[in-house]
């Protein structure tokens, strides 16, 4: 399974974090742990040059001994899933481009602000494709809907409430706002 | 900049991002975030508080929390959230409880009503949110309430909905299995679901329960296999497809699913085969993800019951990713490879110099996996080699996870291969040096027993010397490793004089001693070291010695460490006691007695049973009043500490040449006392052996689990016992130095190597050396017992082969035969002629790798070994059927002493239990289980001219092949038994 995702830049900050096993750390509270894992992470992926093989194993102590961290170096991000022995390794790679094509999709051209600023759908985009730590779907158009039907619905009761915001945003389907 | 702005998002938030994105420091973050969570704290209580707004805080709050700050004050307005009517503003509420509730938060359950009654609402989306939620938030606790729900929305017409349903069911399942095990049919019958995206969410919870109970599911095995060849058919529609690859995660699934089911099975296995080599051509592709399946079948193809032509197919699959240039690939093929080659050893030769290139790779994780692989191909020809590389990153190593492995694995390889006393000496202390913290107790005094013992007759003090020498160099490291200290100060005191410069190493302990700074981090040293001294004073002449150590011990007098105190006044009383004449401290403390018994010719209650008067003499008195008050007269403890091992009866009616002349002394045994007393020479050997044994009985877990657990591991055991107390003795040579001189033959036998580099360049004949190195002794050495015996009957010559750089021709020989002939009571056999040895051993004249040689009589070390027995098959009537049930059989196995096995290749035809037990049959064998699902057959007989009873435990290999292990109390019949049935098994053929 998926034992945690984890988004940071280039300078070690965490841009998204989604842990489907919760880690422990003896002494600190469970944001604290939370923290350090991603440290960790950033520490370990950041050291190694991009042509490296994408994967590194068994080193962040909070998540066992069997952990695997698969990853990808986007320009300014790191896409890190931490993830057990039995995922396919190669499986994971590619579920991370998944990843990142619809976010790309979603919020066209993706880049590191949108995952801030919008960082509760980048959290719906994610809860479509992974759910308790398992590959669930792959299918860009089938996520993409999953989300932005929500979004749909959303546009219609917040036009009620904000009228101007409603005609300004009801003509584009994706991303509200974006550029 | 502004159109960011736009989206719902106040200046506050926008602000709040900006900074932290361009704050310099982690202090400075965490000051925003401090600040950050104080507007926060002072903002989200207000009443008035509109739920948009609210609804930004929260991803506010999210981002504070994220960021490894607690807000737990804000926990309950996104429980609020959660129960509003905006479907975006719930899905927040969700979110934000979801991400920053820890598990066992009370606040959790507060969600339960809230998430009943959104699953039952008329928008698919408000249950979906529910559902996802539910996915994150369940606890155990929130099962029981939710259940019925989630149930019910199995039957939901949304297949969104539907999936999301079976991925809470996998949720509940893995919380509390017992919780949903009652809804098994509904569960299973989610794989038949109309929506393809429904079936593939149901393989995770399926893949679950199988993972946890493989048996309950092998029905399901033929849709499994359906489902599988419907998608890689392209039956599924093109959504699924992913870059032209139909439904891939689906497909990496059901391979795992495949994998579990099929595991040791092969009439389960058998009915993949077929789809499994479907897969496998149609995904390979070229793109990643079909990479991603190629793989995924190479690890199902080796864990179910094995197939040859999908081994070969995942052969070439593995051969194909790692002479890729892609590191990605690269990885699996090591990975791949690692899985292989303990199986199937022949596969690895192939790959030696992409091996060899990935392990001087600067990536880290293939070089991590690369020593995984060569630690999984260890050999005893190869042992000195991996150990080497295995040692090399230990030294280069920070990383703890990696350092530990690196640890226990070298302490086993050592266990296991070591070809000689010298090199494991040599590779445990070094292994202590670079991470003392690490070894564990039971390896370092394993290694002490080895030295005071010094290894066999004759050399003991070479091995000592060496050691000292070793130990010596380190007293003058500005740090000495702290994991050593009890090592270190335990071998110098006992054998420094040993040393080439002894004179100086007194010196050196007493300056170390008082020398605070280098001492630091390890607070016992002192102890040890003083104790050390003490030793060495007792047993030196030297003046100056003596002067040290006192100097040295007035000064510790007044120690406030109350041990240290008491050792330094000890030494004080022994040396102001012992004057030139009577030799006191000598006599306490005199040289190499560390296995000697202290008790020995200590007084027993007994007046007339003690033979050292004047040992414990003036305790007489003491001893009579106490008897005379009644007490019980002192008993002599039963010693009965080896009764369990098998070497023990056996060793003491060879070697006893004499009858026991009196009874034993009192025999507690001290191994490494400090302070031994007695002179006893006489008990010498006879204490060694127990020590001996004691050092069997103390060998890693894998070891004793392999002898109890399973008969095929159990060869270990009698290869150790006929170790260095028989070798000696024996009329035959050494046998394992006989195969050595096969080298010579080896090399004009080799198959013609596929490319013949005209020229070398000085770097690819490094590569081929190390090569050489390497996978020496692969493919052959499938079968090593683990063998400590070799190690220390062959010290000199492995030795010698350690300094040259070719490696020594391995004895690939069937081991059973050539270890066991140290049991001195048979007649001396004829060593078995060595057999040929197969091409994969390459040497240094190895241009290029050499290709697998055809599966040809020539290469198969054991069919050698089947003409010989055939040669000397004995009579089958000897044998006679003896009906034992199971538990009687099983009662008998563990008990009876002498094992004799080996490794039989049958025919295609023979390769059922039931032929193999007709075959046995004729020895005289008779059935007493036959267990198909392991493929193992247990039979008995009773050897008619001895009445010896005669136990077999076969096992059937996937390589059509059987290992057979005889076991009787007498090891002629043992030997007669086996050979019978090798001949009866090949003859039958």
């Amino acid at each position: 399974m998926i034992k945690g995702i984890i988004i940071v830049n280039n300078s070690g900050q965490a841009r998204i974090c989604k842990f489907f096993q919760q880690v422990h750390r003896e002494g600190y509270s469970p944001e604290e742990a939370q923290q350090s894992v991603v440290q960790q992470v950033y520490k370990q992926v950041s050291e190694r040059p991009d042509s490296f093989c994408n994967y590194l194993e068994g080193s962040i102590m909070q998540w066992g001994d069997a952990t695997k961290l698969i990853y990808r170096h986007y320009a300014t991000l790191y896409f890190v899933f931490a993830v057990d022995k039995l995922e396919s390794d190669l499986g994971i790679l590619d579920l991370i481009q998944v990843f990142v094509e619809a976010l790309d999709k979603c919020f066209e051209n993706v880049c590191e602000l949108d995952l801030i600023f919008h960082s509760d759908k980048v959290h719906y985009i994610l809860d479509e494709i992974v759910m308790a730590g398992m590959v669930l779907e792959t299918n860009i158009v089938t996520i993409l809907s999953g989300v932005n039907d929500q979004t749909k619905l959303h546009q219609k009761s917040t036009s009620k409430l904000n009228e101007a915001l409603g005609k300004a945003t009801s003509t584009k389907m994706g991303s509200p706002g974006v550029r | 900049m502004a159109s960011m702005m736009s989206a719902h998002l106040s200046k506050d938030f926008f602000d709040l991002v900006k900074a932290i994105g361009e704050s310099k420091s982690k202090q400075q973050e965490d000051r925003i975030i401090s600040d950050e969570v104080q507007t926060l704290k002072k903002k989200m209580p207000e009443a008035k508080i509109s739920r948009k707004k609210m609804k930004e805080f929260l991803v506010r709050l999210i981002y504070v929390e994220m960021l490894g700050h607690d807000a737990a004050f804000g926990y309950i307005r996104a429980i609020e959230l959660a129960a509003s009517k905006n479907l975006i503003q719930k899905r927040v509420g969700y979110l934000c409880s979801g991400l920053c509730l820890s598990p066992d938060h009370e606040f959790r359950f507060m969600l339960v009503n809230q998430l009943q009654q959104d699953m039952t609402s008329s928008n698919f989306l408000e249950v979906a949110a529910a559902l996802g939620a539910t996915i994150r938030l369940a606890t155990t606790d929130m099962i029981p309430p939710l259940l019925a729900h989630v149930v019910k929305l199995l039957q939901h017409d949304r297949e969104l909905v539907r999936k999301k349903t079976v991925m809470v069911l996998h949720r509940f399942h893995r919380l509390d299995a017992s919780a949903v095990s009652h809804l098994g049919p509904q569960m299973r019958r989610t794989l038949c679901d109309k929506d393809p995206s429904v079936m593939a969410a149901s393989l995770c919870l399926l893949h679950a329960q199988i993972t946890e109970k493989p048996l309950g599911f092998k029905e399901l095995v033929p849709s499994f296999v359906s489902i599988l060849k419907q998608i890689v058919e392209h039956r599924l529609p093109r959504d699924f497809d992913y870059h032209r690859m139909p439904a891939p995660w689906a497909q990496l699934r059901l391979l795992r699913i495949l994998a579990l089911l099929g595991r040791a099975d092969q009439s389960t296995s058998e009915g993949m085969y077929e789809v499994l080599g479907d897969v496998i051509r149609r995904a390979d592709t070229g793109i990643n993800v079909g990479y991603a399946i190629v793989y995924e079948c190479v690890r199902t193809v080796t864990t179910i019951y094995p197939n040859n032509n999908l081994l070969d197919e995942a052969a070439r699959a593995i051969a194909r990713f790692l002479g890729s240039e892609n590191h990605n690939l690269k990885y699996l093929g090591i990975t791949g490879l690692a899985q292989v080659v303990e199986q199937h050893p022949k596969y690895a030769a192939e790959h030696q110099l992409a091996v060899i290139d990935c392990l001087s790779s600067v990536d880290d994780t293939l070089k991590r996996k690369t020593l995984d692989l060569l630690y999984r191909m260890m050999n005893p020809v190869n042992v000195e080699f991996i150990a080497s590389k295995l040692v090399e990153s230990l030294e280069q190593s920070t990383d703890d996870f990696l350092r530990r492995a690196l640890v226990s694995r070298l302490c086993t390889a050592a266990e296991r291969f070591a070809p000689s006393n010298a090199w494991y000496v040599a590779t445990i202390v070094r292994v202590m040096e670079l991470a003392g913290e690490l070894v564990p107790n039971e390896v370092a005094q394993q290694m002490l027993s080895l030295v005071a013992e010094g290894g066999e007759e004759g050399d003991a003090d070479a091995l000592r010397a060496d050691a000292v020498d070793r130990f010596v160099g380190m007293l003058h490291r500005e740090v000495v490793p702290d994991g050593l200290f009890h090592v270190l100060a335990w071998v110098l005191g006992e054998f420094a004089q040993l040393s080439s410069e002894s004179a100086s190493v007194a010196e050196a302990i007493a300056t170390l001693a008082a020398d605070d700074a280098r001492l630091k981090g390890a607070p016992r040293a002192r102890e040890l070291l003083l104790t050390a001294l003490i030793k060495l004073a007792a047993q030196s002449d030297d003046i100056n010695t003596k002067a040290a150590l006192r100097s040295l011990a007035e000064r510790f007098a007044s120690s406030s460490n109350i041990e240290l105190q008491q050792r330094a006044l000890e030494a004080l009383n022994l040396l102001d006691a012992s004057t030139e004449d009577s030799g006191l401290l000598e006599d306490a403390l005199p040289y190499d007695a560390s296995l000697e018994d202290p008790l020995d010719g200590v007084v027993t209650g007994e007046g007339e049973d003690r033979n050292g008067g004047d040992a414990l003499g003036f305790l007489d008195r003491f001893v009579a009043s106490a008897l005379n008050a009644g007490a019980a007269p002192y008993q002599k403890p039963v010693d009965d500490e080896n009764e369990t091992e098998s070497e023990s009866e056996e060793e003491t009616s060879n070697f006893k040449f004499e009858a026991y002349a009196e009874p034993q002394k009192p025999g507690r045994r001290v191994q490494q006392t400090s302070y031994p007393m007695g002179d006893s020479t006489e008990n010498d050997e006879e204490i060694a052996r127990r020590l001996q044994e004691a050092e069997y009985a103390n060998q890693p877990p894998q070891r004793t689990t392999a002898r109890g657990g399973n008969a095929i591991g159990s060869g270990g055991g009698l290869a150790a016992a006929s170790g260095p107390w028989g070798a000696p003795r024996q009329p035959v040579a050494p046998t394992p130095a006989a195969p050595r001189p096969a080298a010579a033959p080896t090399q004009q036998q080799r198959a013609p190597t596929p490319t013949e580099p005209e020229e070398k360049t000085a770097e690819q004949a490094e590569k081929e050396r190390m090569a050489a190195a390497l996978f020496g002794g692969v493919g052959a050495a499938t079968a090593a017992a683990p063998r400590r015996a070799p190690r220390k009957a062959s010290n000199a010559s492995s030795r010698q082969a350690s300094r040259s750089p070719p490696p020594p021709a391995p004895p690939p020989a069937p081991e059973p035969s050539l270890l066991d002939l140290g049991a001195p009571e048979e007649p001396p056999a004829p060593a078995p002629p060595p057999p040929p040895v197969s091409d994969l051993l390459g040497d240094l004249s190895a241009p290029a790798p050499a290709p697998v040689p055809p599966p040809s009589t020539a290469s198969d070390p054991f069919a050698a070994f089947d003409g010989l027995s055939l040669t000397e098959a004995t009579p089958s009537t000897a044998f006679a059927p003896e009906k034992l049930t199971t538990a009687d059989f099983g009662g008998r196995w563990g008990p009876t002493k002498h094992e004799k096995r080996a490794e039989v290749s049958l025919t295609p035809t023979q390769t059922t239990p039931d032929a193999v037990a007709a075959g046995l049959a004729k020895v005289g064998a008779v059935l007493v289980e036959a267990i198909p699902a392991t493929r193992e057959l247990i039979l008995a007989a009773t050897h008619t001219p001895t009445a010896a009873i005669c136990l077999w435990h076969v096992k059937l290999l996937a390589t059509s092949a059987a290992l057979v292990t005889v076991r009787s109390p007498n090891p002629e019949v043992a030997r007669l038994a086996l050979e019978a049935s090798v001949g009866a098994l090949s003859s039958s053929a």
